[in-house]
């Protein structure tokens, strides 16, 4: 996408954590209020993870569990891609049911220039999860005067 | 072989029996009255006194057992008599069952007052119709919406507290709380960025171990705050829990109040409510969930959840209504003690309380319950059941595989409910019989017979009754009128169907037969009115569809197949009379039975019984005329007789012993050498005196005789013998009185052997005079002559044996 293209645009900001399908009900909702003939889901890769996972003393505390274990460069491609090919799924399947067409593609959260192509275009709305505020692609967004619908998440 | 005698006629006049006493006419029956007490009742009275005694009595164990055969009106009888009982009675109250919460296996029963459990029922399904809306309605009103979004809020401001401490903790360390999909990871991090492996390795020693310091204190921080995480989430379900039982209990109290206030005088209805209301808040959350599940395998549905406060209506009676009265055709065991039905669900059979189903004894509770008991003995499992439900007095819905043990797999077990019900069973009576003698719990149970007569005395009041009985079952059936002739004809034919001429028989499906095929033939000839005329003909019509093995047997006669002489005299030879029974008609017909005689040691050889062709009585019979004999004559020798006796080309079994007088006279004839005229039948049974004794099927009999007799052609000399006792059974065929008014035809009784003897040989059978001699000539003394005769033959050979046995 270009700032060319003024297409009217939702875009999802996905991350790990959050729950998609509540984010999707949101942007199906700005969907229907800004008319808008497409959906992009963007999974906001969560790099500081991959860089924790290079440490060697690094351990992951299990949320359900409380059990910790080796957070290796490993297991963190592992769950990345794991995370990354569920939420795809996801996706297209509420896509499906709800009769719409919706892209999903990876996006760093230190690729500004992918970043500022995304949002730059000026009838693009981003619905993001609430925790989004405390990442890093935050402060990008907040430059480029993204318009953001923030979904209140329990993570 | 055959020799014909001359015969005096005269010598038997004097036994011949009157033409009016062959068929005892009908007097014209006076009109018909109307009173339906008296005609229910009529020629049952002691059977109608038992019932009503049985149902007046409360007691236990006065139930009541209707003893009669089939077709005497016994179900008829017990009907009319319960519903005159059950119209005295209060109505009884209505029964439902209701899920027991506590305990969903064990169904509670609740009571009615009549017609209310109906209108329960009715009140709760619309009661849950308004839940439906009512409950889903609350949950999305904003109130509750605010209230749970506030509830989650609050909660979820714990939970970021906790993180946001743990998270300002770390970072005064140079810690970063990282949140991966499946939990949390502590790395360094520096202007914002998370140091990787590299920046770390560029770190002085000192910070390195810092970091890993802070970052194994933090990770204690970190698990003791997971471990709270569940107590979070569950006060928020708590909280969420007690907010949706609020809701509900809102929602539901105010319309269940309104069903509360109506049931208000039933103490236990109200408790059911409450427990409704507790249930529905208890489980208020199953209430959120969407109406329809996508999946089949969905545990629970909204249909399903409110379907637990219906209400099953397993009886319900009007108050206008008397007590009820069911007969139950088919006493099965689901049918009578009631069932518990299954369906099938995803592979398995599941059921509830909605599927318990009432039987005949729950409907009949408060009334009376008519079974037949032949088919209660039937049905497996029946008979127990029943008792067992009598003595407890109470009912127990369950299978009987769950009774008798023989399943294991988990099914309702209903609440007992009270049982207060008169049974009237109703059966044969060698099933009354037996019952009595075989099952010691019978009598405890069944106090009160009530046995059925099989026929009245044919007085002028019975016979006023019993045309009222006629006309009452004429209309009934909507059949057309009978003229008094046709009354008269019917009444004549009970008389008969009785084997009485002085009795009516009280079998009333054979007088529904009779009445309906006189009206067919009525109407086959287009007439308004049912006369006499086809009162005979309806008789003469179902003679002819059952009569072709009867005159298979006398074309057999006719066309000397059958040996039987109707003509001429012969000594050692006589003319029986049997009835052959198929179903339920019966005809008589002549057979021949033939004696030999000679010097023995005193047997007469029954060749029947021999052969085991002969039943018990008959053997019996055969054994007390060989008694009369040795007791009647020459007794001071010893009986030196070998006779045999035997029935001709008869193939089957006999039965019975009322060809006793033939068999002797034909052994006397055998002995004297005296012939038998063939041109007689004769039949009764003897006892060891020589009295001739009253025997069954006396007109059959004498009618197969007569029909043999006109096929050759009468001349008036054809008669058959009975036994005097027998005279006042006969009710013969019009064309036989009519044959022996016109000299065609005779009938003779006798009253003991001698007299049989005289009219069959024509021949005086003499009497002893004073010395002890019977008169020279007569068939008793040429019998006495020859036993004698074969006494010292016997005597004479024993003593040549004894001259010729070898000395030792």
């Amino acid at each position: 996408m270009s700032r060319r293209n003024s297409q009217r645009r939702v875009l999802i900001a996905v991350t790990e954590t959050s729950p998609v399908t509540e984010l999707w009900q949101a942007a199906v909702e700005q969907v229907n209020n800004l008319q808008a003939t497409e959906v992009l889901a963007v999974f906001v890769s969560d790099d500081r993870w991959r860089r924790a996972a290079s440490l060697p003393f690094t351990r992951e505390v299990s949320r359900a569990s409380g059990v910790s274990v080796d957070f290796t460069r490993r297991r963190a491609e592992q769950v990345d891609d794991e995370t990354v090919s569920r939420k795809r799924r996801q996706i297209r399947r509420l896509a499906a049911e709800a009769n719409l067409s919706a892209a999903f593609e990876i996006l760093s959260e230190f690729d500004t220039l992918r970043i500022e192509e995304l949002v730059g275009a000026g009838e693009s709305l981003l619905v993001a999860p609430s925790l989004l505020r405390l990442r890093p692609i935050y402060s990008e967004l907040t430059r480029l005067e993204c318009r953001i619908v923030f979904v209140e998440t329990v993570d | 072989m055959t020799t014909e005698n001359a015969i005096n006629n005269a010598s038997i006049d004097r036994f011949q029996v009157a033409v009016d006493a062959l068929r005892t006419p009908c007097p014209p029956p006076p009109a018909a009255g109307d009173d339906v007490s008296s005609r229910t009742a009529f020629g049952q009275q002691r059977a109608v006194d038992a019932i009503r005694f049985g149902m007046q009595m409360e007691h236990d164990g006065y139930n009541i057992f209707v003893l009669g055969p089939l077709g005497s009106h016994r179900h008829g009888l017990a009907e009319e008599q319960a519903a005159e009982h059950a119209a005295d009675r209060d109505t009884p109250d209505d029964w439902c069952y209701v899920n027991n919460f506590k305990d969903p296996e064990r169904p509670a029963a609740l009571r009615f007052p009549c017609g209310r459990g109906a209108e329960f029922r009715d009140d709760m399904h619309g009661l849950i119709g308004e839940l439906r809306l009512a409950i889903p309605a609350a949950f999305e009103g904003d109130d509750y919406r605010n209230q749970l979004k506030a509830t989650e809020q609050e909660t979820q401001k714990e939970v970021e507290e906790l993180w946001r401490s743990l998270e300002e903790q770390a970072a005064q360390h140079g810690i970063g709380v990282l949140q991966t999909p499946t939990g949390y990871v502590l790395a360094p991090v520096t202007e914002g960025r998370v140091i990787d492996d590299k920046e770390f390795d560029k770190l002085p020693e000192e910070k390195r171990e810092q970091i890993k310091a802070a970052i194994q204190s933090l990770s204690e921080a970190l698990k003791a705050r997971i471990d709270e995480m569940p107590k979070l989430r569950k006060r928020l379900r708590e909280r969420v829990r007690a907010l949706d039982q609020e809701v509900v209990s809102h929602a539901v109290s105010l319309l269940l109040n309104e069903v509360r206030e109506k049931y208000r005088d039933l103490p236990q209805v109200g408790a059911y409510l409450d427990d409704v209301e507790r249930n529905i808040a208890d489980n208020a959350q199953d209430f959120r969930q969407p109406e329809t599940q996508a999946s089949p395998f969905a545990r629970r549905d909204s249909t399903r959840l409110f379907a637990q406060y219906e209400v099953n209506l397993l009886v319900t009676n009007q108050p206008d209504q008397s007590a009820p009265v069911v007969y139950e055709t088919n006493p099965s065991y689901p049918n009578l003690i009631g069932k518990i039905e299954h369906r099938a669900e995803m592979g398995a059979l599941v059921t509830d309380f909605r599927m318990v189903r009432a039987g005949a004894l729950l409907r009949a509770n408060g009334g009376y319950l008519i079974l037949d008991a032949r088919r209660v003995l039937e049905r497996p499992f029946v008979w127990e059941a029943l008792k067992q439900t009598l003595f407890a007095r109470r009912l127990n819905i369950e299978s009987p595989g769950e009774t008798y043990g023989l399943v294991s797999t988990t099914t309702l077990k209903p609440e007992p409910i009270p049982l207060d019900v008169k049974i009237v069973l109703i059966g044969e009576r060698w099933l009354y019989y037996l019952l009595c003698h075989y099952d010691a719990e019978f009598n405890s149970l069944f106090k009160v017979a009530a046995d059925l007569d099989d026929d009245v005395e044919r007085s002028d009041d019975n016979i006023r009754s019993y045309a009222s009985l006629i006309a009452h079952r004429i209309h009934e059936r909507a059949l057309s009128e009978f003229s008094a002739g046709a009354i008269q004809r019917v009444v004549e034919e009970r008389a008969r169907r009785a084997e009485d001429s002085e009795r009516l028989s009280m079998h009333m499906r054979s007088l529904d037969d009779l009445l309906m095929q006189a009206d067919h033939c009525a109407r086959q000839r287009d007439s308004a009115e049912v006369t006499a005329a086809d009162v005979a003909e309806a008789l003469r019509q179902n003679d002819h569809r059952l009569s072709r093995i009867k005159h298979r047997t006398v074309d057999a006669i006719k066309r000397d197949t059958l040996l039987i002489d109707t003509a001429g005299a012969c000594v050692g030879q006589v003319n029986g009379l049997a009835v052959s029974e198929l179903g339920e008609y019966s005809y008589g017909h002549p057979v021949r039975i033939t004696a030999t005689t000679r010097v023995g040691t005193g047997e007469v050889v029954d060749i029947e019984r021999e052969v085991e062709l002969g039943g018990a009585i008959h053997s019996k019979g055969m054994m007390i005329l060989s008694a009369a004999l040795s007791s009647r004559y020459a007794p001071e020798v010893p009986l030196s007789l070998q006779g045999s006796v035997v029935f001709e080309q008869s193939y089957g079994g006999i039965e019975g012993d009322s060809a006793s007088v033939a068999e002797l006279c034909v052994l006397l004839s055998s002995l004297s050498g005296v012939p038998i005229r063939q041109r007689f039948a004769v039949t009764g049974s003897i006892n060891q005196l020589g009295r001739v004794q009253v025997v069954g099927g006396i007109n059959e009999k004498v009618e197969g005789f007569f029909d043999v007799c006109r096929e050759r052609g009468l001349d008036g000399s054809h008669g058959v013998v009975i036994p005097h006792g027998n005279v006042k059974h006969l009710m013969l065929r019009e064309d036989v009185v009519a044959a022996v008014r016109d000299g065609q035809f005779a009938v003779y009784a006798a009253a003991d052997i001698d007299e049989a003897v005289t009219i069959l040989t024509g021949i005086e059978a003499g009497e002893r005079d004073g010395e002890g001699k019977f008169p020279e000539g007569s068939v008793n003394r040429r019998v006495e002559d020859r036993l004698i005769a074969y006494a010292q033959s016997r005597k004479d050979f024993s003593d040549h044996e004894a001259d010729h046995e070898p000395e030792e």
